[in-house]
């Protein structure tokens, strides 16, 4: 049951953490494809963003590695 | 330097100074086993923070060039933080668990206090 719990918690934070990424990685394809000369702060925004939605997973994978 | 060059720098070296805050903790308290924790889970998330940094400027660069993009490496980050559990896992008499967790989300916490400086020193 250990695994299953293991397997089903990093799953959902795969999930969650690709729907996030997605969101942010989609905008921030259409801004730079619009306006080229934004990549800057564009970079800065899906930094900040990805390295935010991704601190939940990583606890999530260290959590499930934990229980199993 | 572009804003977010130097942002990444700027990131970089606080990771730099919180690893050596860290070794001057393992050598001279007696909190051995929290400190290389610590030390083990920030380790890890420098490397995350750089693979993210890198992996970013890749990214937008090729969007930008409109060349074929790679991913963000996100399961790298993934499996690197589960390499270090199941090292600290192994090792538990070297290593506390729970330090490694709150050390491999250092580069968080340096990014979100990094940009709340930067950001209000704008204003």
């Amino acid at each position: 049951m250990g695994a299953l719990a293991a397997a089903i918690a990093v799953g959902l934070a795969a999930l969650g953490a690709g729907v996030g990424n997605g969101l942010i990685v989609s905008r921030t394809v259409e801004g730079i494809a619009r306006q080229p000369e934004l990549k800057g702060s564009l970079q800065t925004t899906m930094f900040i963003g990805v390295g935010l939605v991704e601190a939940m997973p990583i606890i999530a994978v260290v959590i499930a590695l934990m229980v199993m | 330097m572009t804003e977010y060059e130097s942002m990444a720098a700027r990131q970089r070296k606080w990771m730099f100074y919180l690893l050596a805050i860290l070794v001057l903790g393992a050598g001279f308290t007696p909190y051995l086993t929290i400190f290389l924790g610590l030390l083990l889970g920030s380790a890890v998330s420098l490397y995350n923070l750089w693979l993210l940094q890198k992996k970013i400027v890749d990214f937008t660069g090729a969007v930008a060039e409109k060349q074929p993009v790679k991913g963000i490496g996100t399961m790298s980050r993934f499996a690197a933080a589960a390499l270090v559990v199941i090292i600290a896992l192994r090792f538990d008499e070297y290593f506390n668990v729970i330090a490694v967790l709150i050390g491999l989300m250092t580069s968080y916490l340096v990014i979100t206090l990094d940009f709340a400086v930067s950001h209000f020193k704008k204003k």
